[in-house]
């Protein structure tokens, strides 16, 4: 079996290699700048995600929202009846997350807003927000946090944004409105989601996280 | 020649994925391996884009030839797609972990007849 | 070019993509179960927009912009797919909201793939069908559906690696993602990176689709997945890799290697069906030996197209009725095995079972009969030959659910049954109506005489017993790598 794994797996590669060595170096290719400013935007791969191929990011945005639909129904059946270990805490690390957490959101923020003219977009600010709230969680405990952040408003939030940005979408595919604004909006309901569906994900992991 | 680099770079990593997912037997070893030979898959997109000398693709950064914008924009939703995959099944270990008490492959597949759920008790 | 796009006809299908995907969402936010019969509703309505078809169209214009297009096999899944799943929504109308709208936004993606034409929209729409379906086949969290969920998920992500691959190769020699200008570029498979491209994107979708061996996770995850969710991967989600393979054939030149892993899946999946005793899992092996038919079809192209089409469309609604009536027979009797099944179905799977099984042996004047008559005078000799083996196999392997047919006790679910069988029904007449060719007594002759043929092997064959290897996901997966290394190797010599 290992030995038929290793045949199979290094004619695959050379196969590959194969394949690769003939598409390098790349030709140039014709600016997207026109097609970016047409579209009111100066980031040509934010116009390419949120406009010119917006058909995929929606089903992309839907991936990512399926996925947190199936960690939720997948670990409903897992719960503890005794309490859980809580996680170690220090004053030190509370009170730097407390600290933190505010620039983290301002920057998170600046990132979805941003994101039509410079790097950054919806996906990496709605990261960066996450991972922000997963810090804090760290910081606080998991179940103190999750007390605070009720879930149910979460989940209204989260899957209100996805029905915005169809709705967003379709707006844009069959009436053909564009511009600037719609960026911005794009991109902040983009991080929303992602930031909601980063903290679900993680916090239900980190809830049944077993013996540890 | 980063271009070509970078594509050596990721056929290496989806080899060393694949090799981890086909050999060990451990469900989490087999996520790793798919996981290292998406990211591979990624990098391999990314080396796509390069052109030699080029600038980001973003208007307005000066004149010369800019990279390969479609790229870009693939790999975000690549990555988003190997998240939720990975998270995914990563739920369904947990779940096999607690219920049948093993993440071994061959004794999953093996295992024949009825399997009686053992969640409950000091769950 | 957003102007001009609203009174194009491709308007009305994004439009009921997108009222499906929001009927769907609103699905999982409690908005209550009616959400799928709206959307079955507006699924239909969309289509009567653009019944005809509309040729290609771009959204979002050049150069990145995604191609669809409407075309014979896009209307008839979009007729379809409201049928079978308004099948799927009646036997599971007592679940959570949640349920169905998980459910709905599988419907809604499978719109989608249909229309597609561009090789990333068609890797994107194929994760997600497949993580939705992992999702829902594991919905009861019992262990063995969720590591049969768990199988297809690792399965479908090791498939879509290699895909994603294939694309970047493909994207790198030619510089574009439409399927259409990829046909237009690509006249052969001669440059290397061309030929390892398309052989890994054709692997990559095969085991998507579930074909024999690189993608045998199907028929453990159609025996465990609960009855609607089965009834919707058999009578549409599960085609979508079918579909896709269609696409490629039609637009690089791999068709000999799709109708080559046709005769392999065909085969491969009748044998072993042919052994197997417990009623869902036969059925699974069945769609296997199915898939032969379609992708012979698309394989070969020009006016077998138009056959594997028309078949694939039979095929989705006896399967799905196959597979409804035998799952909703087992959950009334507690049994899985054949023999132990024998006259105690309740009527309604007895009726559906019997339908499914004449339709799908091929006794005229079903649809089956009409599909498999229709798509056999498409293609040439030697395919031709394959697939009237494959048919006397069919009635082979099915001859060993006919006790089951006289059902016993009980109603039974009905609805989907009625829902299903009607479609079975109008789709033979149709076909009949349309297809006069079919309706000559030489036809019948022959049809009949290899359903006859099928029972005297099916006699032969159940004196012997021969153990088939049980196939394991190492296995699977390490098929997979030498699949795609043999098809590349094969392209590179040829091109």
């Amino acid at each position: 079996m290992r030995a038929l794994a290793a045949v199979a797996l290094a004619l695959l590669l050379g196969l590959l290699g194969l394949g690769v060595s003939g598409i390098f170096p790349r030709p140039g290719v014709p600016g997207g700048e026109e097609v970016a400013e047409a579209w009111g935007a100066k980031n040509v791969v934010a116009t390419i995600v949120l406009g010119v191929r917006l058909w995929d990011t929606l089903f992309e945005i839907l991936v990512y929202a399926m996925t947190i639909a199936g960690v939720k129904l997948g670990l409903r059946r897992l719960r503890w009846e005794e309490p859980l270990p809580p996680v170690a805490e220090t004053p030190l690390l509370r009170r730097s997350a407390d600290l933190l957490l505010g620039p983290a959101a301002v920057f998170a923020l600046y990132v979805a807003s941003s994101g039509h003219l410079g790097p950054g977009g919806g996906f990496p600010a709605g990261a960066i927000l996450g991972t922000a709230l997963l810090l804090l969680a760290l910081a606080k405990g998991v179940e103190r946090l999750s007390a605070e952040l009720r879930e149910p408003t979460l989940e209204w939030a989260e899957y209100g944004s996805i029905v915005v940005i169809l709705a967003l979408a379709g707006a844009l595919l069959l009436l053909g409105r564009r511009g600037t604004a719609y960026f911005i909006a794009a991109n902040l309901l983009i991080a929303v989601e992602v930031a909601i569906g980063a903290w679900v994900v993680l916090h239900r992991f980190a809830l049944s996280r077993g013996e540890v | 020649m980063e271009g070509l680099a970078g594509a050596a770079l990721a056929i290496a990593l989806v080899g060393l994925g694949l090799w981890t997912l086909i050999v060990r037997r451990n469900l989490i070893w087999k996520l790793l391996g798919l996981n290292v030979g998406a990211s591979g898959a990624v990098l391999f997109l990314v080396s796509l884009a390069h052109r030699p000398g080029a600038r980001p693709p973003i208007a307005g950064l000066g004149p010369g030839p800019s990279a390969d914008p479609l790229p870009h924009a693939l790999v975000l939703t690549a990555i988003v797609i190997d998240f939720a995959t990975l998270a995914l099944a990563l739920v369904y270990v947990i779940f096999l972990t607690e219920s049948r008490r093993t993440q071994d492959v061959r004794r999953l597949e093996r295992e024949e007849g009825e399997w009686p759920e053992r969640l409950g008790g000091s769950r | 070019m957003a102007g001009t796009l609203r009174r194009e006809p491709v308007t009305a299908a994004v439009a009921g993509v997108l009222l499906y995907l929001a009927l769907g969402v609103a699905g999982l936010l409690g908005a209550g179960r009616g959400t799928g019969l709206l959307a079955i509703l507006g699924g239909w309505a969309s289509l009567l927009l653009w019944a005809p078809g509309f040729p290609l169209g771009t959204l979002g214009g050049p150069p990145w912009g995604v191609a669809l297009a409407g075309d014979t096999l896009a209307v008839g899944f979009w007729a379809l797919a409201p049928l079978v799943h308004a099948a799927a929504w009646w036997h599971e109308r007592h679940r959570s909201t949640t349920f169905h709208g998980l459910v709905t936004l599988l419907v809604g993606t499978c719109l989608a793939t249909v229309l597609s034409r561009d090789l990333f929209n068609l890797f994107i729409l194929l994760d997600l069908g497949s993580l939705l379906g992992a999702i829902l086949i594991a919905y009861d969290l019992r262990s063995r559906p969720v590591w049969a969920g768990l199988r297809y998920l690792l399965l479908s992500a090791l498939g879509m690696l290699v895909y994603l691959l294939g694309l970047g190769l493909v994207y790198g020699e030619l510089g574009t993602l439409s399927l259409v200008q990829i046909a237009e570029l690509a006249p052969g498979l001669a440059p290397p990176a061309l030929g390892v491209g398309a052989s890994l994107l054709v692997v990559g979708t095969a085991v998507k689709a579930g074909v024999f061996l690189i993608g045998f996770w199907l028929p453990e995850a159609y025996r465990l997945a609960p009855v609607g969710v089965v009834t919707l991967l058999a009578g549409l989600a599960g085609k979508m890799g079918i579909v896709a393979l269609a696409r490629l054939s039609e637009a690089l030149p791999v068709g000999p290697a799709v109708a080559a892993l046709g005769v392999i899946t065909g085969f491969g999946g009748l044998v072993y069906a042919l052994w197997e005793r417990d009623l869902m899992r036969f059925l699974a092996y069945h769609i296997l030996s199915q898939y032969g038919y379609m992708l012979v079809g698309f394989g070969l192209g020009g006016p077998a197209f138009a056959g594997a089409v028309y078949y694939t469309i039979a095929h989705c609604l006896f399967k799905g009725l196959l597979f409804y009536a035998g799952g909703s027979g087992i959950e009334a009797v507690g049994v899985r095995e054949i023999p132990h099944l024998a006259g105690r179905l309740p009527r309604a799977a007895g009726w559906g079972l019997a339908l499914g099984t004449w339709s799908i042996a091929g006794l005229p004047p079903l649809a089956g009969f009409v599909a498999k008559e229709f798509l056999g005078g498409l293609v040439p000799s030697p395919y031709a030959w394959a697939l009237t083996l494959l048919g006397v196999g069919t009635a082979a392997s099915f001859s060993k659910i006919l006790p089951l047919l006289h059902p016993a006790r009980g109603h039974g679910a009905w609805g989907g049954v009625l829902f299903l069988g009607m479609g079975v029904v109008g789709f033979s007449a149709w076909g009949l109506a349309s297809l006069p060719g079919v309706l000559s007594p030489a036809t019948w002759g022959k049809a009949l005489a290899a359903v006859v043929a099928g029972y005297g092997l099916f006699l032969l064959v159940r004196r012997v017993r021969v153990p088939l290897p049980k196939v394991e996901l190492d296995h699977i997966s390490l098929a997979v790598l030498v699949a795609a290394g043999l098809l590349a190797v094969a392209h590179l010599l040829v091109g």
